[in-house]
C-alpha cells in the first residue's frame, strides 16, 4: 500500500513475480510481474506480457511466497 | 468437403478470431488482459498463415477469386460475423471455439497427413495459454447467451455424426471426428455442452454454418487490404529534374 492509499492488487487478485532466462547456462532472473485472480491466468498473462524475447524457460512465482531475509533498509 | 477445406474453414476462422481478439486490445477488463486480448490475436493471425500455407501442399486449394468480392465465401463461423460488444462474448469464444479449433488441429496432428503432422505441432504449444486465459476468465462466470451461442457453433463446426469429417477420420486422415472432437472439447473445459438440436439439412459443409450471412463490410474490407488503401498517402508525383 502506497502513502496515499492506492493499492495494485484489488480484490481477489494476487501479484505474480515473473522469472526467466534465454540460455540454459545463465540463471533465472526477474523480469516483471503480472496480476491476475489465478495461476492459470496468471501463466496466461506472463507468457503474453514478457514474450517478446526467445527465453528458453519463463516461471511465475507468488509474490506472498517469497521468503525475504532483509529488504531495503533492514541490512 | 476434402480435407483442405476443413484447413481452409479452421484458417478462415482462426484469422477473424485473431482480429476479433484484436479488437479488444485496448477495451479488456485490465490491462493484462489488453495485452493477452492482443497477443493472442497475434497468434491467431499467425496460425491463420501457416494454416493457409499448407493448402498447397495438400494438392487443392480451394481459394477462389469470389473470396476478393463477396464476404460469404470467407468460411467463419456466424459468431464471429460482427464485432464483439461484449466482454461475455469474448470470453466465451475464448474458451469454447478457440479451444474446438485447437482440439480441430490436435486431430490434424494426430491423423496421418504429413504436412499438417509437422506444420501444426507448435501451435498446440501457444494454444495453450489461449486455454488457459479463457478457461480462467470462463470460471469467474459470464452471461448464458455467449456461452450456449459458442458451444451451439462449436458443435456445429465440429460437422454431422455421418458426415465427412467422420469419413475423413474413418481414412486416418483426422485422429478424431465429430463425436470425439466434441468428447475432447467437454474434457478439456470440463463441463458437458448444452443440449444442442442442429437441423444437418441446412447446414452448409464447405462454410460449416447453418446460418446464412456474412462478415460485416468494414471487416471483410480489412481482410481485403481496402482499409489500408484509404489511409494511404496519394501516390508520390515524380521530382522535377
Amino acid at each position: 500500500m502506497s502513502k496515499d492509499g492506492y493499492k495494485r492488487v484489488s480484490g481477489d487478485a494476487i501479484e505474480y513475480e515473473v522469472f526467466a532466462r534465454k540460455t540454459r547456462e545463465e540463471p533465472l532472473r526477474q523480469v516483471g510481474s503480472v496480476v491476475a485472480p489465478d495461476t492459470d491466468l496468471a501463466m496466461a498473462y506472463a507468457r503474453a506480457t514478457y514474450d517478446e524475447e526467445r527465453w528458453c524457460e519463463m516461471a511465475i512465482v507468488r509474490k506472498d511466497d517469497v521468503i525475504r531475509l532483509w529488504q531495503p533498509g533492514e541490512a | 468437403m476434402s480435407l483442405s477445406d476443413l484447413v481452409l474453414s479452421i484458417a478462415d476462422n482462426k484469422q477473424m478470431l485473431g482480429l476479433r481478439y484484436a479488437e479488444w486490445a485496448t477495451r479488456a477488463p485490465s490491462l493484462e488482459a489488453d495485452i493477452a486480448a492482443a497477443a493472442m490475436g497475434l497468434d491467431d493471425l499467425g496460425h491463420s498463415r501457416v494454416l493457409y500455407g499448407c493448402l498447397e501442399p495438400l494438392g487443392a486449394d480451394p481459394r477462389t477469386t469470389e473470396r476478393e468480392s463477396n464476404a460469404a465465401s470467407i468460411r467463419n463461423l456466424p459468431y464471429f460475423d460482427e464485432p464483439w460488444t461484449e466482454w461475455s462474448q469474448f470470453v466465451a469464444a475464448n474458451a469454447i471455439l478457440d479451444t474446438a479449433f485447437t482440439t480441430m488441429i490436435e486431430a490434424c496432428v494426430g491423423g496421418s497427413v504429413e504436412v499438417l503432422q509437422t506444420r501444426l505441432r507448435k501451435m498446440l504449444m501457444e494454444e495453450r495459454y489461449h486455454f488457459l486465459h479463457g478457461r480462467s476468465w470462463l470460471r469467474s462466470g459470464i452471461e448464458k447467451a455467449p456461452l450456449e451461442r459458442a458451444w451451439r457453433e462449436a458443435i456445429e463446426w465440429f460437422g454431422p455424426p455421418d458426415g465427412e469429417t467422420a469419413a475423413l477420420h474413418t481414412e486416418g486422415k483426422l485422429g478424431m471426428g465429430p463425436a470425439e472432437l466434441r468428447a475432447r472439447l467437454e474434457e478439456q473445459l470440463e463441463t458437458r455442452a448444452p443440449k444442442v438440436e442442429v437441423d444437418w439439412s441446412t447446414w452448409d459443409p464447405i462454410r460449416r454454418r447453418g446460418k446464412r450471412g456474412a462478415v460485416d463490410a468494414h471487416t471483410f474490407g480489412m481482410l481485403r487490404g481496402l482499409e489500408e488503401k484509404k489511409y494511404a498517402p496519394p501516390a508520390a508525383k515524380p521530382t522535377p529534374l
